[in-house]
Order: C-alpha cells, then sequence, then structure tokens
C-alpha cells in the first residue's frame, strides 16, 4: 500500500479513529479526574461523538473504498453511522442520573460505550468478513462489560456471564463460517466472493458456509433460534445498556445482515428461505412469550426480538426497497424505543425499581404528561397510526407485496395484532388502574430532552415520513 | 388555490383538542369543545348548501402531496355519498360534548381531547381521497376510543376496551394488506378515484374482497363479528356509545360503497347473495337478541346490530332503491339511535340503573323526556311519518327486487323490532308510576333539550319530506350502480 493509498485510507475512516483516540484520551483523563465531576465525562464523550459525526457528514459523497477493499465511506455506512450518534447520545443523555443512583459511574461506562461505538461504526462499512469481524468483536467485547456492570447485583454477573458463554459460541461460529468461505473460494472480501464462484450459486459447500455466518449474525439481532440470551441480558444489565444495546448493537448486526445478504452470492441461493422462517418464528416467539411478561424490561426484551423478525422480512423482500425499509425500520425503531427506555429509566428513584409492570398503576393520574408520552411510545411499538411505528412496519409491507410474498405480509400483520395486545395491556395499567403509591419519576432536564427528541421523533416521522424515506431510499445500495 | 373547506372541517376539532389542552377549568374546556364542535357544524352546513346535487363527481377536492415517493398524497373531497355522514359526523359531536356534561366529571379535558381527536379522525375517514390517508385515520381511531371507553367506561371497561381493540385491529391489518396490493395492482397509487377505474381479474378482486369484508364486517358489525360490540356499547360513557352507534358503525358500511362495490364489482355482484344473506341473518338474529335484553343500553346495542343488518342487505341489493334506502338509512340510524343512546344516558345519569325492571310509570314523572322517548322509539321502529320508515321502505323494496326470500326474512326483523321497541316503552313509560317510588327522577333540562331538539328535527323532516336528503346521495347512487353493473357482470 502505497503512502498515498494510507492516507486515503486514514481520511475514510477519520470518524472511527476519532471516536478511538476520543475514547483513549478519555479512559486515561477519566482516571485523573476529581470525584463529583462526572458530568465532564458525559460531556466530553458527548463531545467526541459530535466530532466524529462532523468529521462522517464532511466526508459523505459517493462510495470510498479503503483499506484494499477491506472498508468503505458510502451513504449506506453514513446511515447507519447516524443512527449510531443518535442512539449513544441520547443513550449519553439518560445515563447521567442513573449511573448515579445506582452507583456506576467512573469513566470506563462512557469509554466502554464509546469503544462499543467503534466496532458498530466499523461494521457498518465493512465490506470484508475479516473487517466485520473485527468491528463485531470490538462490538461484543465492549457490551459484555457493560452488562455486568452493577457488580454487587448477582443477575447483572449472571447475565453478563451467560452473554459471555453464548457470545462466544457464536463467534466461533460465524469464523467457521468464514474459514469455508475462505477455503471454497480463496476470499474473504464480499464482492470478490461472488466473483469467485462463478456460476455455480447452488454449491453445497459455499451454502453451509453462508449458513454457519447466518447463524453468527442471528445471535448478535437476537432472532430465534439464538434469542435466548436476550430477555436475560436485558432484564440483568444496567437499564440504560439494556436501551442501548437494543437499538445501537442491533443496527449494526442489521448493518452487517444486509452487506452480507445482499451480496449478489448470497441473493442468488435460496437463503431466503430460511430467512423467511427465521422472521416468522422470531415474530411469533417475540409476540406469544411477551404476552405473559410481568417486568417491564423483560417484556421490552420479547418485544425487541419480535420487532427483529418484522425487520428481517425487509431484508427477506430484497431490493432497494427492501434495504430501505429495514434502515428506516431501524431509524424508527431507534427513535421509539429509547423512549420508552428513557421513561423506563426515569421511573428508577430511590427504592423504586419502574421493572414492574403493575408499579405503573395509574400512572396517568399521577403523572398525565408522561403517561402520555409513554402511550405514544407503546402505540408505535404498536404499530398504531399516525406514529413513525405504523409508517415503518407499512413500508416493509409494501416491500414485501411487491415482491410477492403476500402471505408472509398477511402472516406479519396477524402477528402483530398479537404483539399489540401486550403494549396496550400497558397501557391500560397506567390509565385504567386506581395508583398504588406515589413516585417521583427521575425526571432530570438531560432525561427530559431524550424524552422530547424520541417523542418529536415518533410521532414526526408518522405524520411527515417523506424526508425519511428518501433518506433511506438514497442511502440503500442495490437500487 | 380554492377555500381549502374540508381541511377546515377535518381540522377544527384537532384546534379545538390542542386548545382544551392549555385550558384549566372544567368549565372552560366544556364550553371550548362545544364552541369548536358546533363551529364544526355550521362548516358542515356550509359544506352542504355548496353541494352540486346534480353532480356524481367528488367535489371540495384538495390534494396536497405527502410521501412522494410511496405517491402518497393528502387529498380530501365529497360526494353524495360522504357529505351526508360529514354533516352526520359534526352534528354527533356537538350532541356528545352537551351529553357529556355533567356525565363526565372526572379528566374533563382527557375526555374532551380524545372526543375532538376521534371527531377528527372520523371526518378524514368519510373525506380521504387517498386510500393510505384513510387507513391513518381508520386505524387511528382506535387510539382515543380505546381511552373513551376503558378510562371513562362501566364497571366491566377494561374488558370490553380489549376486546373492541383487538378486534377491530385485528380486522383491519387483512385490509392494510389489501391496500397494499391493490397499490401495485393499480400501477402504484393510492388515489381512491384512480383505484376505482382499474379491472382486476376476478380471482384478485374475490381475494380483495374477503380482506376487504373482514374489516369493515368487524365495524359494521356483521354476525357473527359482531360480539364486541355490546360489551363495548354497555360500558362506554353515553358520548362514547353516540360515536360508536352515529358514526363508528357507518364506517364499515360506508366501506363496502367506497371500495368494494366501484374497486372490486365482478366480487361485489358475486358474493352478492352470501352477504345478503348474512344481513338478513344479522337482521333476525340482532332483533332476536334484542327482544331478550333487560339491560336498557344492551337492548338498543342489540338493535343496532338489526338495523346495520338492513343497511348491509340494501347495499348488496345493488340496486338504486336499495343502495339509496342503505345510505338513508345509515344517517337515520345515527340520528335515532344517537338519540336512544343519549336518553339511555340520561336516565342513567338520573338512577343508575339500566335494568328495565326497575323502571316503570316513566312518563308521570318525565313527560317531556317520555314524549321525546316516544318519537325516536316509533323512529327506530320505523313507523311513517318518521326518518327510519322512509330508509326502511327503500331498503326492503331494493331487497325484495334483488332477492324474495331474503326480503321476505328482512321483513321479520322489522316485526322484532316493533315487538322489543314496544314492549321497551311499555315497560318502562307506561303504568302506574313505581319508577318515582323508586328513584327521583327530574325531567331534562335546558342543555339536554338542545341536544336532543336538532336530532328530533331530523327524525320528522326526514320522514315527512326526504327529498332534499335524497337527491344529495342519487346522483352519487347511480353513479356507482354504474360502476359495479359495467364490469360487474360475473365471471
Amino acid at each position: 500500500m502505497t503512502a498515498a493509498a494510507l492516507l486515503a485510507s486514514i481520511l475514510v475512516s477519520l470518524p472511527e479513529i476519532i471516536v478511538i483516540v476520543g475514547s483513549s484520551i478519555l479512559l486515561i483523563g477519566g482516571q485523573l479526574l476529581p470525584k463529583g465531576k462526572d458530568a465532564l465525562l458525559v460531556w466530553a464523550s458527548v463531545a467526541v461523538v459530535l466530532l466524529a459525526a462532523l468529521a462522517t457528514f464532511t466526508l459523505s459523497g459517493g462510495a470510498e473504498p479503503a483499506y484494499a477493499g477491506m472498508f468503505v465511506a458510502d451513504p449506506f455506512s453514513i446511515f447507519f453511522k447516524s443512527l449510531f450518534y443518535l442512539s449513544i447520545l441520547l443513550t449519553f443523555l439518560l445515563s447521567r442520573n442513573y449511573a448515579d443512583i445506582e452507583g456506576i459511574g467512573g469513566s470506563e461506562y462512557y469509554v466502554l460505550l464509546l469503544l462499543a461505538l467503534a466496532g458498530m461504526m466499523i461494521m457498518a462499512s465493512a465490506t470484508d468478513l475479516l473487517s466485520i469481524y473485527v468491528g463485531l468483536e470490538l462490538m461484543v467485547l465492549c457490551t459484555y462489560v457493560l452488562t455486568g456492570f452493577l457488580r454487587r447485583q448477582q443477575r447483572s454477573n449472571e447475565a453478563a456471564l451467560k452473554y459471555v458463554i453464548l457470545g462466544a459460541v457464536s463467534t466461533g461460529i460465524f469464523l467457521y463460517g468464514v474459514s469455508l468461505v475462505y477455503g471454497l473460494t480463496g476470499t474473504t472480501q464480499l464482492d470478490r466472493m461472488a466473483a469467485a464462484v462463478g456460476n455455480d450459486p447452488l454449491d453445497q459447500g459455499l451454502l453451509l458456509a453462508v449458513v454457519f455466518i447466518v447463524a453468527g449474525l442471528v445471535f448478535k439481532i437476537g432472532a430465534v433460534p439464538f434469542h435466548m440470551w436476550v430477555p436475560d441480558v436485558y432484564e440483568g444489565a444496567p437499564t440504560t445498556i439494556t436501551a442501548f444495546m437494543s437499538v445501537g448493537p442491533k443496527a449494526a448486526g442489521f448493518a452487517v445482515i444486509l452487506r452480507v445478504f445482499l451480496n449478489p452470492l448470497v441473493a442468488s441461493s435460496n437463503v431466503w428461505i430460511i430467512l423467511a422462517v427465521i422472521a416468522v418464528v422470531t415474530m411469533a416467539l417475540g409476540s406469544f412469550v411477551a404476552l405473559v411478561q410481568d417486568n417491564f424490561k423483560r417484556l421490552l426484551a420479547y418485544s425487541s426480538i419480535a420487532h427483529a423478525g418484522f425487520a428481517i422480512l425487509g431484508i427477506v423482500a430484497g431490493g432497494a426497497d427492501g434495504i430501505a425499509s429495514v434502515m428506516l425500520y431501524l431509524l424508527i425503531y431507534t427513535f421509539m424505543n429509547l423512549g420508552i427506555f428513557g421513561a423506563v429509566i426515569m421511573m428508577r428513584n430511590g427504592n423504586f425499581s419502574g421493572e414492574v409492570i403493575e408499579d405503573y398503576s395509574g400512572f396517568a393520574k399521577l403523572h398525565p404528561g408522561l403517561a402520555l408520552l409513554m402511550l405514544l411510545y407503546l402505540f408505535s411499538l404498536a404499530g398504531i397510526p399516525p406514529t413513525a411505528g405504523f409508517f415503518a412496519k407499512f413500508y416493509v409491507l409494501v416491500a414485501l407485496v411487491e415482491r410477492g410474498f403476500v402471505l408472509l405480509a398477511v402472516i406479519a400483520v396477524l402477528l402483530s395484532a398479537v404483539a399489540a395486545y401486550f403494549y396496550i395491556r400497558i397501557v391500560m395499567v397506567m390509565f385504567m388502574r386506581e395508583p398504588v403509591r406515589a413516585f417521583e419519576p427521575a425526571l432530570t432536564p438531560l432525561v427530559g430532552i431524550t424524552l422530547a427528541v424520541t417523542a418529536a421523533g415518533t410521532i414526526g416521522i408518522g405524520l411527515f415520513p417523506a424526508w425519511f424515506l428518501k433518506l433511506a431510499q438514497q442511502s440503500a445500495f442495490g437500487g | 388555490m380554492a377555500f381549502p373547506l374540508l381541511s377546515l372541517i377535518v381540522f377544527v376539532p384537532a384546534a379545538g383538542a390542542a386548545v382544551v389542552m392549555l385550558l384549566r377549568s372544567d368549565e372552560a374546556v366544556r364550553w371550548a369543545a362545544l364552541g369548536f364542535t358546533l363551529l364544526d357544524v355550521a362548516l358542515a352546513i356550509a359544506m352542504l348548501s355548496g353541494f352540486n346535487t346534480g353532480s356524481s363527481e367528488m367535489q371540495f377536492v384538495e390534494k396536497h402531496p405527502w410521501v412522494p415517493a410511496l405517491s402518497i398524497t393528502f387529498a380530501l373531497g365529497v360526494d353524495g355519498i360522504s357529505a351526508l355522514f360529514v354533516f352526520l359526523t359534526a352534528l354527533l359531536g356537538s350532541v356528545s360534548v352537551l351529553a357529556s356534561w355533567i356525565a363526565i366529571d372526572r379528566k374533563v379535558k382527557q375526555f374532551m381531547v380524545c372526543l375532538l381527536a376521534m371527531q377528527t379522525l372520523m371526518l378524514g375517514v368519510f373525506t380521504a381521497l387517498d386510500l393510505f390517508l384513510f387507513y391513518v385515520c381508520w386505524e387511528a381511531m382506535l387510539i382515543p376510543m380505546y381511552l373513551i371507553i376503558g378510562v371513562w367506561g362501566g364497571d366491566g371497561r377494561v374488558y370490553a376496551a380489549f376486546k373492541f381493540f383487538l378486534y377491530t385491529l385485528a380486522g383491519s391489518l387483512l385490509f392494510l394488506i389489501g391496500v397494499i396490493v391493490l397499490y401495485f395492482e393499480g400501477g402504484r397509487t393510492f388515489d381512491i378515484l384512480a383505484l376505482m377505474a382499474l379491472d382486476l381479474p376476478f380471482d384478485i378482486q374475490s381475494w380483495l374482497f374477503f380482506a376487504f369484508l373482514v374489516a369493515f364486517a368487524v365495524k359494521v358489525p356483521m354476525v357473527p363479528l359482531h360480539t364486541w360490540l355490546p360489551d363495548a356499547h354497555v360500558q362506554a360513557p353515553t358520548a362514547g356509545s353516540i360515536i360508536l352507534a352515529g358514526v363508528l358503525l357507518k364506517m364499515g358500511a360506508y366501506g363496502f360503497l367506497r371500495f368494494s362495490l366501484p374497486m372490486l364489482p365482478e366480487a361485489s355482484v358475486y358474493y352478492s347473495t352470501l352477504m345478503m344473506a348474512l344481513s338478513a341473518l344479522a337482521i333476525v338474529y340482532g332483533g332476536l337478541l334484542a327482544l331478550a335484553q333487560d339491560d336498557l343500553k344492551k337492548l338498543v346495542a342489540y338493535s343496532s346490530i338489526s338495523h346495520m343488518g338492513f343497511v348491509t342487505l340494501g347495499i348488496f341489493a345493488l340496486n338504486p332503491l336499495g343502495l339509496q334506502g342503505s345510505i338513508l338509512q345509515m344517517f337515520n340510524h345515527g340520528v335515532t339511535t344517537g338519540a336512544l343512546f343519549l336518553f339511555v344516558g340520561l336516565i342513567y345519569e338520573r338512577t343508575h340503573s339500566r335494568s328495565i325492571a326497575d323502571y316503570g310509570g316513566l312518563m308521570k314523572v318525565a313527560p317531556v323526556y317520555t314524549g321525546f322517548l316516544a318519537l325516536f322509539v316509533l323512529s327506530s321502529m320505523a313507523l311513517p311519518g318518521t326518518n327510519a320508515f322512509v330508509g326502511e321502505l327503500l331498503v326492503l323494496s331494493g331487497g325484495f327486487a334483488a332477492n324474495l326470500t331474503l326480503g321476505a326474512v328482512a321483513v321479520l326483523g322489522a316485526l322484532l323490532s316493533a315487538a322489543y321497541l314496544l314492549g321497551m316503552y311499555r315497560k318502562v313509560a307506561l303504568g302506574p308510576a313505581t319508577v318515582g317510588a323508586r328513584f327521583k327522577v327530574r325531567d331534562v333540562n335546558g342543555r339536554e333539550l338542545v341536544a336532543i331538539l336538532p336530532l328530533a328535527v331530523f327524525v320528522l323532516w326526514v320522514g315527512f319530506y326526504p327529498k332534499p336528503f335524497l337527491a344529495i346521495i342519487d346522483s352519487s347512487v347511480t353513479h356507482l350502480l354504474q360502476q359495479v353493473h359495467d364490469r360487474g357482470n360475473g365471471p
């Protein structure tokens, strides 16, 4: 690689470099920070992310390959990176007060989040199975630690352990698939793989390799049959980390899946059948099991499983509309899910956990405004118009029907009717029960900002989806 | 650009909801809600008076791009079929505000916001010329209605609200898939008028017909998808019942008229006998159930099922008399049944009992109340001189012309309605004044009279001089039947 090519590559990956350098500085600087100055950490982290965002947007243009074809900065990756910035910024805002209450402040918390962000960014830009692997591992290693961050709580430790072991297994499976691909085609680059196989897309060995890669990736987005870790990890992790994991790393997983699956090699095989089955089973399991949950975080875990299933349908549909539908879905999901998690995090105050659904009895009577916000997020998650959640589902269905998968679309809507039940059950508890006890939500200005941003996104995209739809369509590749 | 009258009609209640949110005292909230709904009535009257009855075209059309990438537009317009419902919705909006004046005594502000939001969405359904817009309004109504039933309803309100929500949601989701299929069949458009001009193959029409049927039949509701209705009605507060019976039930029938018939003409003709049979079943079954009720509200709720059976019977008779009759009957049912629910609500506020057995001799205690009640009871059983007589006569003539047997079955329903309504009136109003001994009942006051009078006027107006109402409907019905029969003659 010549010096000029290296310089060009460095420029293309500048946002990632900023985040990694920034987090390293924070890691050292955080140790020197006197106690009680934690707020500084939040703002420094926010500054790092904003700087990276600035670099990303100044780089935006056509597709810029770098590092000998292992990495690319294209509109697709920029879309996902923006989504990551949004989710991590809102997580920072939510964390400040929560970290105080739980006693988990300290620079490591923010540094790990930033490093996870760097991993996600690499995933979004990776065009080689190996660079995907590097990004993936960087991200999951950070989330393993963050999951166990409530050191004194048994369930947090347990969740982290479970996550590490299962995650390591899934990584092994993924790597096995990668090695098979390399053995069969002699390359790990996504676009060269297709060329290497040439005209035999139904090569048995390759299909096996794809199945292994699928299994590894599906684990990361929590789809059936690799979903078992999700409820325990979501419940055990600090709620802010749960909120983050449900949107950021999940979107990163989808970014990789879109890149791998819409590769001509995979697209020409019949892998969509596997995906369709995974999608339907995932939705069904997520929706039905959520019906019997009493813990809010577990319920949201199953809800996120169901939502992952719905988004996979967009990948099944394929084509430019299919890709764009998944991207828009993830963007909208970020707003509404961070919104509802923001509300749950806000409940954590004093000896009140806000994790049991019954705790919300009569919430509307005590705090009508906040209850209305939660109602908005819940109906959006259920996919009822005029909220953004409806448009997200609608666009996936449009992509499905366009490709002729009408039966899949019918199954999807019927399962989302099942899912609607548990969202409106929470609305019922908030609005139609009498309050049991009074409590004061920890509504700090930072949490307030998060709720305002997510609410604006949830209702704004619902009423005026045009701009966001265009953005997703322009950022999708393969059109 | 022309004056956006329809947008104004649709968004005035929404603006009202926004204003109401800012107000502090309950009294101010009530007056503001009443003011905005009355303004909406005035606008609706302006719309009717400017309506050209000679034309079957869409009028007052507005069109703005909304989501250009999917060619979704914000398009509004009314023809003879929707114009009457826009007015009815506006009228019942004010009546509902008056009906909840003292009946709703907690969270008044939130209630009025729900009511006004509901009104905007209902008006959106009746004026939408874009299928996506229609669906958004159709589905979004679930949120305020769920809250109205679930927060301000009776003891079993939570169960009723869930049932209402899940039934309608499950029904309309298939409709959503149908909408998307139509979008692609029509060459990527949601424009309702463009979709009406489509000539789809019979098997696709057939498939879509049943996808639509589930959604519309749940809303009407047709037997056997009706079981949510009595629960919802009994538990809902009076205003909720008025809206449910007066407007919400019309939307299913409106869906048949607006989508099933013109867009799927072959399937509509092919399945018309099935639909008429289901309607006749609803008429008789609903009537029999009403006959067996002791709860006043349940009785009116089941009678609604029976009466809406006449509406769908008229629609699928697919002839001018049947169609005219059913549209007029939808309007009549909104007025009459809306009024009956109002009356049940009024007496319930006074006695806190809905059991017919608790009443008797009400006429001696509350003569004005029972006098007006008699008018609406007679209207509901379609006595000549009242609105429902005109509508039911037209529907039955159309029904007989289309299918003699089913027409004859439907007449049975008319007999049944006389039985349960007169029976109810006798037990409640006539006889010795046992009710006076048990409860302290005062007669209707001025505010209540204001809510009742316009409805009474329409009962007699349509009953004695239906011409202006039929004139509004007429050209659109002719046009619709032309659309159906030109392209619908069998597979």
